[in-house]
């Protein structure tokens, strides 16, 4: 998705970097070459960790598993046979013959970790926060105890030995380059792009289509492909493993890489990393106690693991996303030296379509029960498209939880929403933006840490049914242009005023090319002027694009002028319905809710 | 002078230095590469107290011989097979004549290929597997009785004992606590039977099932073998006798440790293998007053004469190589017979890499240790090391 020229920049340096930085190593030999090894793989390992946790918020302590799992497998085929028969004399009949090659054996270590990282990512990408990193965690220890329990193929916790060295500097270098670019594609790619959104909000996410267990899914196994392209270099490197070597201790280093980088980016990964060398072999060297300065400092072993201890400590208090921040290095950079268009993918400025001919939205007898208490009591509503719906009522009345229930973000309770002939209650809320419906929300759900365009763009991409790249990125112009955003396209959505994100939020659903649009307070926060111009915005929508508009806002003269019809809510229950003169004028409403806003009356 | 020489400032041009001084031959440069932080801390970190124990010894007296003056290079391998072998590859660098290197065998076996490719002797400071050296390269020496000669020991003294059937207990999970199936092997061959084995597992803490096992037994074994160690022996000990089981006990070096003592009624009469023993007059209460002058504590554990060990075999084999040359000193050690160290008279000569050292047999009395002999094991009873 990103412009030619700049993926070759953002690629090629990293690249160059780490094959000379192996060629520096291999000039040097002895220790630093070795010292480079580790270094790389340890790259290796903490990109592919970074491109889950980053991309997917969710802290992984589970990755160590499929490094060892690669270790494993690739070093009992390509075990010499003579040693096999040694060492591991009641290995099941289709290993003992076999012999593979590095290669072939590294391609089928990864391949069956990523099948074993598919099977246990069914069940963790169905997880949220806290509950999916102790899921890793539990990921962990049951792997750890399998190796240790297949015996006949992994000897225990004994020393696994005997495998050939195959890893050297040049192998390593590769395998590094190759998960540093594979975690930098990953970042901008589309699934990338759709995790990141849900990472940054994972309701809003679904409502703009992203179905996040997929995402997490795809993310999970490709990352689980990358560890297991570092456990296949390690285990080739030392030539003798054991279980120990893929559990906590490793766990931790490479986390502290990770969140010292920051997990977010490739450059974060490259930071941590390097950060944690440097320090390391700085310290391990003053550890056995040197002379400095005429000075003989005394002898500390445990030096590295306090200095390690305090970068992280110094990292989370001043600086939680990590040293590398959550933009990549390219991002800071390349835009300024390069003078890309910003505003690439913007060939065709198609404007977006006027509504198919859409059925009309039906909530019937809609009943949502919060354990007791009933929110919203038998409320039925319609809406048409070219039309603005208004649902007012006062704090409390249910219109969040009704509007919560039509665009599928809360099941029901009882009673139904049709489209057309079509049921659509039950079905999930990713599900919903396909069959037309966007809708914004009351708090504000932006993708806060991703551009105003991306957020757009996260919703185009995840449009039903998909279509081509270039098809959603003109759809996100579009979106941005008929919200005015086009100039605030790069910015950070969190850096924005209030009134921008909530046009941002608007912007995002209509990428998503919607028959039917529902804004929860779309004019909160906004000034008088900024609302007339966001009223004069939906009138087009409703005139230009014939969508059908259902908005809810505590501002009556915003509702008034705008709505074609209001419904208003009390206490759960629907209490009028009609023209906005007809709904001022009713008793029940004037009771219910004007008479206790009497001054708002008059202003209208 | 175990002085830190590899300093981030000046590393490069001291280690030419160093070098340069090694191949004056005057002295010996042993890197050791040794876990003295993480898991293997508890086993590095003794071995290597005693080890500079001896060096600062030999060094007092004028050097190896009255003139070969011992360099030591110390880096701390964090329990890290990669660390080990970065490491091992420096030292390589800086041109050492020996190498020492961690307890376990993951980054020992991560290490001895370094060191035999660049020829040059390497110990492992305290790993028990006899495999290590045999798959380690002919560079590749342990510096612990082997857990076959351990097992040989203890089966040779319980066959004297009378007794005639055991069961075995061990957990395929390490290399270490198949230790009874040596014992097994031995005492099969000295004309005993095995009554039965069972299985556990590492961290397991109920073993009512495999005591239950023990106790249908009819008759009862005459002893009952096992190289189970905490947490897994006191549970083992307290359910067995509580059970009711009255048959000897017979462990390994692995529950010579304070807890064992501590157990009280359940361990009393149980025997054991173990490194050493310091009966008065011997060399171990020699090198324990020695500890106690140079550190002002008391030696708590048989590391740090097993490290003291270490360099006496070093020093014998710089002496009988009479030179520094790593190959030289290799083959010297390779030869080397009845080595005087704290623990026992050490010998090389005719193994495979793994040391024929006397073995100690200590029975729990009255929560303390009684020496119930320290016979030397019998070569021909020595099973061959298993692979797996």
């Amino acid at each position: 998705m990103l412009p030619r020229r700049f993926l070759t920049f953002s690629l090629l340096v990293p690249t160059l970097l780490v094959f000379a930085t192996a060629a520096l190593a291999s000039t040097a030999g002895g220790g630093v070459e070795r010292m480079m090894i580790v270094f790389f793989i340890s790259l290796t390992a903490v990109a592919g960790m970074g491109l889950y946790s980053g991309n997917s918020g969710i802290l992984s302590f589970g990755h160590l598993s499929f490094m060892g799992l690669a270790a494993y497998a690739s070093a009992v085929l390509t075990l010499p046979l003579q040693m096999k028969k040694l060492t591991l004399p009641n290995l099941p009949a289709f290993l003992a013959d076999a012999h593979f090659d590095f290669l072939p054996a590294m391609i089928l270590a990864v391949l069956f970790a990523m099948a074993v990282a598919l099977l246990t990512g069914l069940i963790i990408s169905r997880l949220e926060g806290s509950a999916a990193t102790i899921a890793t965690l539990a990921l962990l220890i049951i792997v750890h105890g399998v190796i240790i329990g297949a015996r006949d193929i992994t000897r225990g916790s004994q020393s696994f030995f005997g495998v050939p060295r195959e890893t050297g500097i040049w192998v390593a270098a590769t395998v590094c380059i190759i998960a540093l670019v594979v975690t930098r594609l990953f970042r901008d790619s589309v699934p990338g792009l759709r995790l990141r959104a849900s990472r940054e909000d994972p309701i809003a996410a679904g409502a703009s289509g992203i179905g996040i267990k997929r995402e997490r899914l795809l993310a999970w196994v490709l990352s689980a492909g990358l560890v297991a392209l570092a456990g296949v270099a390690l285990g080739h490197f030392l030539g003798a493993f054991s279980p120990k070597k893929f559990y906590f201790v490793d766990t931790f280093a490479l986390l502290a890489m990770l969140i010292v980088g920051g997990m977010t980016t490739m450059t974060g990964a490259v930071v941590g990393a390097v950060t944690i060398t440097v320090v390391t072999e700085v310290l391990r060297r003053l550890e056995g106690g040197v002379q400095l300065l005429g000075i003989q400092l005394p002898e500390v072993f445990g030096l590295t693991q306090i200095g390690i201890g305090l970068i992280i400590l110094l990292v989370m208090f001043k600086q939680r996303e990590g040293l590398a921040g959550i933009d990549e290095w390219d991002e800071r950079i390349l835009p300024r030296l390069l003078k890309f268009n910003s505003n690439a993918g913007q060939i065709n400025t198609s404007v977006l379509e006027p509504t198919r001919s859409a059925g009309t939205l039906k909530a019937d007898s809609l009943t949502k029960r919060f354990s007791g208490l009933v929110a919203v009591d038998q409320v039925s509503v319609s809406l048409r498209p070219g039309e603005i719906l208004g649902l007012i009522g006062p704090n409390g009345s249910g219109k969040t939880t009704l509007l919560n229930m039509i665009s599928g973000v809360l099941p029901v309770s009882s009673g139904g929403v049709r489209l057309g002939e079509k049921i659509i209650s039950g079905l999930p809320v990713h599900r919903f933006s396909g069959l037309g419906i966007a809708r914004t929300f009351q708090n504000i759900r932006l993708f806060e840490r991703l551009s105003v365009r991306q957020n757009v763009l996260a919703a185009a991409l995840s449009n039903w049914p998909r279509e081509p790249v270039s098809q959603a990125q003109a759809r996100a112009t579009a979106a941005l242009d008929w919200m005015e955003l086009t100039d605030k396209a790069q910015l950070k959505a969190d850096t924005l005023s209030y009134g921008d994100q909530r046009r941002v939020e608007i912007a995002r659903a209509l990428a998503l090319g919607p028959n039917y649009l529902f804004l929860d307070e779309p004019a909160a926060g906004m000034n008088r002027e900024e609302t007339d111009a966001l009223m004069q915005i939906l009138r087009r929508l409703r005139d230009e694009l014939g969508l059908g508009i259902l908005i809810v806002d505590h501002d009556l003269p915003l509702i008034v002028s705008l709505c074609d019809r209001v419904t208003v809510l009390n206490e759960g229950q629907l209490i009028a319905e009609g023209t906005p003169e007809e709904v001022q004028s009713d008793p029940a409403v004037i009771t219910a809710y004007l008479g206790r806003k009497h001054r708002e009356e008059n202003v209208a | 002078m175990h002085r830190f020489l590899n300093s981030l400032l000046i590393g490069t041009a001291m280690t030419a230095a160093l070098a340069a001084g090694a191949a004056a031959a005057d002295k010996i440069t042993i890197g050791v590469a040794t876990a003295q932080t993480g898991g293997l801390a508890p086993y590095d970190g003794p071995v290597v107290e005693g080890f500079r124990i001896a060096v600062d010894e030999i060094n007092a007296a004028g050097g190896i011989g009255g003139k070969i003056m011992i360099e030591t290079i110390d880096k701390d391998v964090r329990s890290d097979a990669a660390q080990t072998s970065i490491a091992t590859q420096e030292l390589v660098d800086a041109d050492v004549n020996v190498l020492v290197l961690p307890c376990d065998a993951d980054p020992a076996f991560a290490a001895a290929s370094i060191a035999d490719a660049a020829k040059i002797p390497a110990f492992s400071t305290c790993a028990s597997s006899p495999t290590l050296p045999i798959m380690g390269g002919d560079y590749m020496f342990a510096n612990f009785p082997g857990d076959n000669v351990q097992a040989t020991v203890s089966a040779q003294w319980s066959h004297d004992q009378g007794h005639r059937s055991v069961y075995l207990l061990y957990s395929p999970d390490s290399q270490y606590t198949t230790l009874p199936l040596y014992f097994g092997d031995v005492f099969e061959k000295l004309g005993g039977t095995i009554s039965g084995k069972a299985t556990y597992k590492l961290e397991q803490q109920d073993f009512s099932a495999e005591v239950t096992k023990i106790k249908a037994l009819k008759p009862q074994p005459d002893v009952i073998m096992t190289a189970a160690y905490e947490p897994n022996f006191p549970a083992f000990i307290k359910q067995l006798r509580a059970a009711g089981v009255t048959s000897q006990v017979i462990g390994s070096d692995g529950i010579d440790s304070p807890t064992t003592f501590s157990l009280g009624e359940v361990a009393e009469g149980v025997v054991f293998t173990t490194a050493g023993h310091a009966t008065p007059g011997s060399e171990l209460e020699k090198f324990n007053s020695l500890f106690k002058e140079k550190t002002g504590k008391d030696s708590e554990t048989v590391f740090n004469a097993i490290g003291y060990d270490l360099v006496k075999v070093i020093a014998a084999a710089v002496e009988g190589a009479g030179s520094t040359d790593p190959t030289a000193i290799r083959d010297a050690i390779a030869g080397l017979e009845n080595v005087q160290g704290a623990t026992s008279l050490i010998t090389y000569k005719g193994t495979q890499g793994m040391p024929v050292r006397e073995v100690s047999l200590v029975r729990v009395k009255g929560g303390d240790r009684e020496l119930v002999g320290q016979p030397a094991p019998n070569a021909d009873l020595i099973p061959a090391p298993r692979m797996q």
